[in-house]
């Protein structure tokens, strides 16, 4: 019997099966979870330190401050998203136009950019940026707080216009005509019939965007740099990174304070987001005839066709590419030697976590999809959020803290940096494939097994290559995640130097030229390594 | 080509009971139809024989061979649904091979195994088409390749023909019941369509609510229904209630509420007491009252007729429906051959009668008629 | 009685493909239309043109004589039921058949007297309160009737209603909906590819084919004297052999030659002596004699009513046919001498691209 062979006929056993999904659970909740949280414990064990921080009112007061302004840029940011991503994401999935497929693409940039690029980018167009950078910038926005709302649009938006548009595709559209041949004009179908069906993709897109807000560092802190704003303005994940670089003896105990309360209120939310937009009462009652009429036909919806995209091209799309004006400027000398290091360190830490996250997040992802009405499935659904929703910060200085026994430097550092990687891309991996087997329906599985194929066969030669394109969505979507990440890189350790670090050092040092054509480089590298992947495997999938 | 025993399955998902008791002995390449509403437990049933649902309770034998510990893979039960599940990424012919790949026959004898299977289903012409590109005709005959071609000994059918246009279906019956006896198969097709059942099998189950109520032969199921669900679901029946009366050699007396006294076949139940009376629509005759004349002045009517005034005659091909209204029963259908269309028009009085062994009585079941005759 | 809906020259093109071409029709009011076909054929299409939920590419819908082409969907007073049955999953029935009145603003208890009404009439009031999800299939379509005819529109579209529901709540429910409708007096247009349930419920057929009419009449017009051998086909069951032409009397009365050489008398037809042809005889039209054309007998099936015998004959034919279930059927392999009803043999030209061809369903 071949060893194949031998793996397929263990497949049958249920126990087998039971203890490799065990073991991927184990992973996912050692590895991932704890280490993750682990900082809350700090609160028994270094009491002495936190307790002082607690006494002492200014450092709480910018404590206070730092988590007040993430929390409500968050709120804000999301809000707005909301706004404007439900008629964008009625454009993409109600509607057929010529260049639906390019603004489909175009909308997804945003998300591949290194956030500390989208910093850069950001605070040049829509501000006045510090003396030494050469582009022109409007000068419309001087506030920080204006400015860092901007920015978390620019990569907050793609996400909520994507879990949006999924649920609006689930939505039976003949709901909307039936309503439509009822006497309702379409808006009146919209807002009675489809808006409250419509709260599970709002709940979703909600903690996405919140999440993406709350735990985003890289970006913020490099927008105020170069704003000049750095040390006094700050949101929590930016509080972190400035303690970092401050005494640890100093630093402990704030950090462990702003991130026990990031961590902690991050949770709750999560637990209550759902709860509650459940209850909000939609207007939806009542109905206006007339009005309703009125935004139906003639100028009306052209008018929020139009705003919508204006929004997508000026607020979104524009700002993020405006970083490409520097090429317009004479090329410096930039240190390609240090470039070229920093960029395979990220390549290396995000291929690894990748794959990492594939091995370990599909057995998950598959008992989620298939258990959805079980309480197992519920609550490895709910912890599989959390990563995604703990500032990227806190996890980095969690995580150091959990494995700070064994030690930094060299190729430790490297080791903990792709582990507190792997714990924020592991839900985008988990959630992608989750959503492809949902959609499978199961009896292809189950027609194989009766037609003689072991479970194990079932998998990999039915629902494997249905679910192909979507786990290598997922994986690109993990991989440009972790290129960009700043944040819990720096919170971790200062010795890794990953391209998203090696700008924000070119920035901190007056360096802007040079950190411009790093990231025009660097997001040039990723679009050629994206159509790469796309382009391999793409290839023999005939059916497709 | 095993005997298949069920006994006394039992399988509940929360509080709805999709198997109560259930048994059923299947007979070695037998084609049984288990027919029943939505809901009745008739897909638990077919995944607990191949292993896809593992039952709270009861047994399940092949030749006397307990299946408990059996895995899928090797019960040698195959699926065929009405989804079809066709792998998408794979050709027609892939598809059919699929079965020989995984279970490594030598590659010659698969080949010619797999091109003779999609030979017999007509399929030779798009063998390297994908599933996406075929019709809803074209798929359900690829997947009964895919089936018959993986050395399977039972095949079970999910409701296979459900998605088809309805012209589609009749021709599929019989192709299908033809393929399975000729491979021969022990065949379980689970369907809500009773056209279907009568036409394709050779036994009927008919399920409800986890139980097995009657099973046997077409004619068996459609003659002598068990219970008044049976006698309305397969083939339509005037239903109505009355009190047995006496009886004599031909058959029992029923004292409808108006008082009118119709036929039925022999009952148990005694006289007095009230009891469900079932009359196919198709067994149901209507005559003209006769008009009276110089030599008969006053025609009588005879004994066992009803009058009824027709509402509405449909023409529907082969049958002609008509429904009338009496003062005995409210509504009456019968069902004629389409040559008696010419006979009728609507606002005729009428007399309808029935052969006395036409006519089943069943006690008042004891969830109540309405609730009894629940179709769906 | 005058025309309801009038349509001229429809056209309806998705990209470059015609899903419905150049279609004319007239509907009375009160008249109850199956557009019946098989899948693909356009029927769908046509009817969501009617209802307005698409623009047609070229051509006029006239509802009472008036244009309605442009006007928008919500304007034109058209019930639509759909084969989905789209209850809306967030209201209670008494608030689903509601919906229409309440959207056009008109006061509380007027909707809520016409919700009553209706669900009364659907005999589903006691379940008011209920969510469409707590339903039964064929519960939520009567529903979902109520919900359009309480527009108060004087026409509904049915498309393909009963289609997701169980075979026999399909057989109770179309009798319901013939019953309810006749007795308000709507102009209905009802989508399906079931043939016995367009014989059941229509007044007047129309079937299509490849987005064109093939062929409309009423039920017992299409059953007995098809004009195509399609139609022949696709309504009702039939015995379709291939043939020649080799007599026609003064009257017209045909007689063919069957492949084997066996000669039948058929119907009249319009062919000339030497055309190639194909006759068309119903089941219920085949008899056994003592002698006739010489059959082995294949298959004997209960069919409830009857028994359907399968054979083969000696022209190579399928041919089957029925016999009453009091009889005593024949045993298979048996031989029978089987002979076709004159008047009831219809014959027709034979299609050049073949007969398969010619009632190709996919």
């Amino acid at each position: 019997m071949s060893l194949f062979k031998k793996i397929n006929a263990i497949s049958d056993n249920d126990k087998v099966r039971k203890a490799w999904f065990g073991l991927a659970v184990a992973v996912f909740v050692c590895l991932i979870i704890v280490p993750s949280i682990f900082v809350v414990t700090k609160l028994l064990t270094e009491w002495g330190v936190v307790s002082d921080t607690l006494g002492n009112s200014e450092i709480m007061s910018l404590i206070y401050g730092a988590v007040g302004n993430s929390f409500s840029i968050a709120f804000i940011v999301t809000i707005i998203d909301i706004i404007v991503g439900i008629p964008m994401a009625w454009i993409f999935v109600r509607k057929n136009f010529k260049g639906k497929k390019y603004l489909d693409t175009l909308m997804d940039m945003p998300l591949a950019f290194p956030t500390a690029v989208l910093g850069i980018s950001v605070v040049i167009f829509w501000g006045v940026p510090a003396d030494g950078v050469t582009i022109p910038g409007l000068g419309l926005v001087v506030s920080p707080y204006m400015m860092m709302i901007m920015l978390h649009i620019i990569f907050t938006y793609p996400y909520m216009v994507r879990s949006l548009s999924a649920i609006l595709e689930q939505i039976e559209p003949n709901y909307e005509t039936a309503a439509m041949t009822l006497g309702a004009s379409r808006f009146t179908a919209v807002r009675t019939i489809t808006l409250p069906l419509f709260r599970a993709g709002l709940v979703t897109g909600f903690i996405l965007c919140f999440a993406r807000s709350l735990s985003e560092t890289g970006g913020t802190y490099i927008a105020l740099t170069l704003m000049g704003d750095e040390t006094t303005f700050f949101t929590g994940p930016t509080f972190i990174a400035f303690m970092k670089e401050m005494d640890p003896s100093v630093a402990l105990g704030p950090m462990i304070v702003i991130s026990v309360i990031m961590i902690v209120l991050a949770l709750i939310l999560l637990l209550l987001v759902k709860r509650i937009m459940i209850r909000i009462k939609l207007p939806v009652t009542k109905v206006w005839p007339s009005i309703g009429r009125k935004l139906s036909n003639g100028i009306a919806p052209k008018l929020k066709d139009i705003v919508s995209i204006g929004f997508l091209m000026l607020v979104v799309l524009l700002p993020a590419f405006y970083i490409f004006a520097y090429l317009t400027q004479p090329i410096l000398n930039v240190d390609y030697g240090q470039l070229l290091s920093s960029t395979g360190m990220s390549f290396l830490v995000a291929g690894v976590a990748v794959v990492f996250d594939i091995i370990f997040g599909i057995p998950v992802a598959l008992y989620i999809a298939r258990h959805r009405h079980t309480k197992m499935g519920q609550l490895l659904d709910n912890l599989v959020n959390i990563p995604l929703i703990i500032p990227t910060t806190a996890l980095g200085f969690s995580l150091a803290l959990f494995w700070g026994s064994l030690g930094t430097g060299g190729i430790i550092s490297v080791i903990l940096v792709i582990l507190g990687h792997t714990s924020f891309t592991y839900p985008l991996v988990v959630r992608n494939i989750t959503g492809a087997v949902e959609e499978v329906d199961p009896s292809y599985e189950e027609v194989a097994m009766t037609l003689g194929a072991k479970p194990l066969q079932a998998f990999s030669k039915v629902l494997m290559p249905i679910i192909k394109s979507s786990i290598i969505a997922g994986a690109i979507l993990a991989f440009t995640r972790s290129l960009g990440e700043t944040g819990a890189t720096i919170a971790i350790t200062s010795d890794v130097n990953t391209v998203p670090v090696y700008i924000t050092e070119l920035i901190s040092s007056g360096s802007y030229s040079e950190a411009a054509i790093c990231s025009i480089i660097l997001i040039l590298i990723c679009f050629v390594f994206m159509f790469a992947v796309r382009a391999v495997t793409h290839r023999g999938d005939k059916s497709a | 080509m095993p005997e298949i025993v069920l006994k006394d399955l039992t399988k509940s998902y929360g509080d709805t009971k999709a198997a109560d008791g259930l048994s059923l002995t299947v007979k070695d390449g037998e084609y049984i139809c288990i027919l029943g509403p939505t809901g009745a437990g008739k897909t638990t049933c077919l995944r607990m024989i191949c292993g896809l649902t593992k039952q709270d309770s009861g047994e399940i034998t092949f030749d006397g061979k307990p299946m408990d510990k059996v895995p899928i893979s090797e019960r040698r039960t195959t699926m065929l649904s009405q989804v079809y599940s066709l792998f998408p990424p794979m050709t027609v012919y892939e598809n059919v091979m699929f079965s020989p790949s995984i279970k490594e026959w030598p590659e010659e004898e698969s080949k010619q195994l797999v091109k003779s299977m999609i030979k017999m289903v007509h399929m030779d012409q798009k063998v390297q088409q994908y599933p996406h590109e075929l019709s809803g005709g074209q798929q359900q005959r690829t997947a009964l390749a895919r089936a018959l071609a993986s050395d399977s000994k039972v095949l079970l059918l999910d409701e296979p023909l459900r998605a088809l246009d309805a012209r589609l279906r009749l021709e599929l019956r019989k192709e299908l019941k033809s393929m399975a006896k000729e491979m021969g198969l022990t065949s379980i097709h689970v369907t809500h369509d009773q056209d279907e059942a009568l036409e394709m099998a050779d036994r009927i189950a008919i399920i409800r609510q986890g139980r097995i109520v009657q099973i046997g032969t077409p004619m068996e199921v459609f003659q002598n229904p068990a219970t008044p669900f049976v006698a309305n679901f397969v083939g339509r029946s005037n239903i109505f209630v009355g009190k047995v009366g006496t009886s004599d050699e031909t058959g029992t007396e029923v004292i409808l509420p108006d008082g009118t006294k119709v036929r039925s076949r022999h009952t148990d139940l005694s006289e007095g007491e009230d009891a469900v009376v079932a009359v196919k629509i198709g067994s149901t005759r209507i005559e003209h009252i006769p008009v009276p004349t110089e030599e008969v002045p006053n025609p009588l009517m005879p004994e066992g007729y009803f009058e009824a005034v027709i509402e509405r005659i449909l023409y529907e091909g082969a049958t002609i429906t008509v429904e009338m209204s009496s003062s005995a029963i409210e509504l009456v259908t019968c069902k004629l051959p389409n040559r008696k269309f010419d006979d009728f028009s609507v606002g005729d009085r009428v007399m309808v009668s029935w052969a006395p062994d036409k006519a089943t009585l069943f006690r008042i079941p004891e969830c109540g008629i309405v609730e009894e005759l629940r179709l769906d | 009685m005058a025309t309801k809906i009038e349509l001229d020259g429809i056209s309806m093109k998705f990209g470059d493909f015609y899903a419905v071409r150049n279609i004319s029709l007239k509907v009375e009011e009160g008249e109850y239309i199956t557009i019946l076909g098989p899948s693909g054929c356009g029927k769908t299409t046509l009817i969501k043109v009617i209802a307005g939920i698409w623009r047609p590419t070229e051509g006029r819908v006239l509802v009472d004589g008036q244009d309605v082409t442009d006007v928008p969907i919500e304007d034109r007073d058209t019930g639509y039921v759909f084969q989905n049955i789209a209850l809306f999953p967030n209201m209670d029935l008494m608030e689903n058949v509601g919906y229409s009145p309440r959207v056009k603003d008109m006061p509380k208890d007027v909707t809520e007297s016409v919700s009553t009404e209706y669900l009364e009439l659907v005999k589903m009031l006691d379940r008011a309160g209920m969510f469409p999800g707590e339903l039964s299939g064929g519960e939520q379509q009567k529903v979902a009737i109520a919900r359009a005819l309480a527009s108060g529109s004087k026409m509904l579209m049915l498309d393909e209603p009963l289609s997701a529901l169980d075979a026999r709540v399909r057989v109770e429910l179309r009798y319901d909906i013939r019953r309810l409708v006749k007795k308000l007096g709507i102009t209905v247009l009802h989508v399906t590819h079931d043939q016995e349930e367009a014989m059941s419920v229509s007044d007047r057929i129309v079937l299509m084919r490849a987005g064109g009419i093939h062929e409309s009449g009423s039920p017992l017009e299409m059953y007995r004297e098809p004009k195509s051998i399609f139609a022949a086909y696709f309504i009702g069951e039939t015995n379709l052999l291939g043939c020649t032409v080799t007599d026609k009397s003064r009257t017209g009365k045909t007689t063919v030659r069957l492949r084997g050489g066996k000669s039948v008398k058929a119907a009249r037809s319009e062919l000339e002596e030497g055309d190639a042809a194909v006759i068309s005889v119903r089941p219920e039209r085949v008899y056994t004699a003592t002698e006739g054309l010489k059959a082995k007998v294949l298959s004997v099936v209960f069919m409830g009513t009857y028994w359907r015998v399968r054979t083969v004959t000696e022209t190579k034919d399928y041919v089957d046919y029925n016999i009453s279930t009091d009889k005593v059927t024949p045993e298979i392999g048996s031989k029978v001498y089987l002979v076709f009803n004159k008047k009831a043999t219809k014959v027709f030209k034979r299609p050049e691209k073949g007969l398969a061809e010619a009632i190709r369903l996919e």
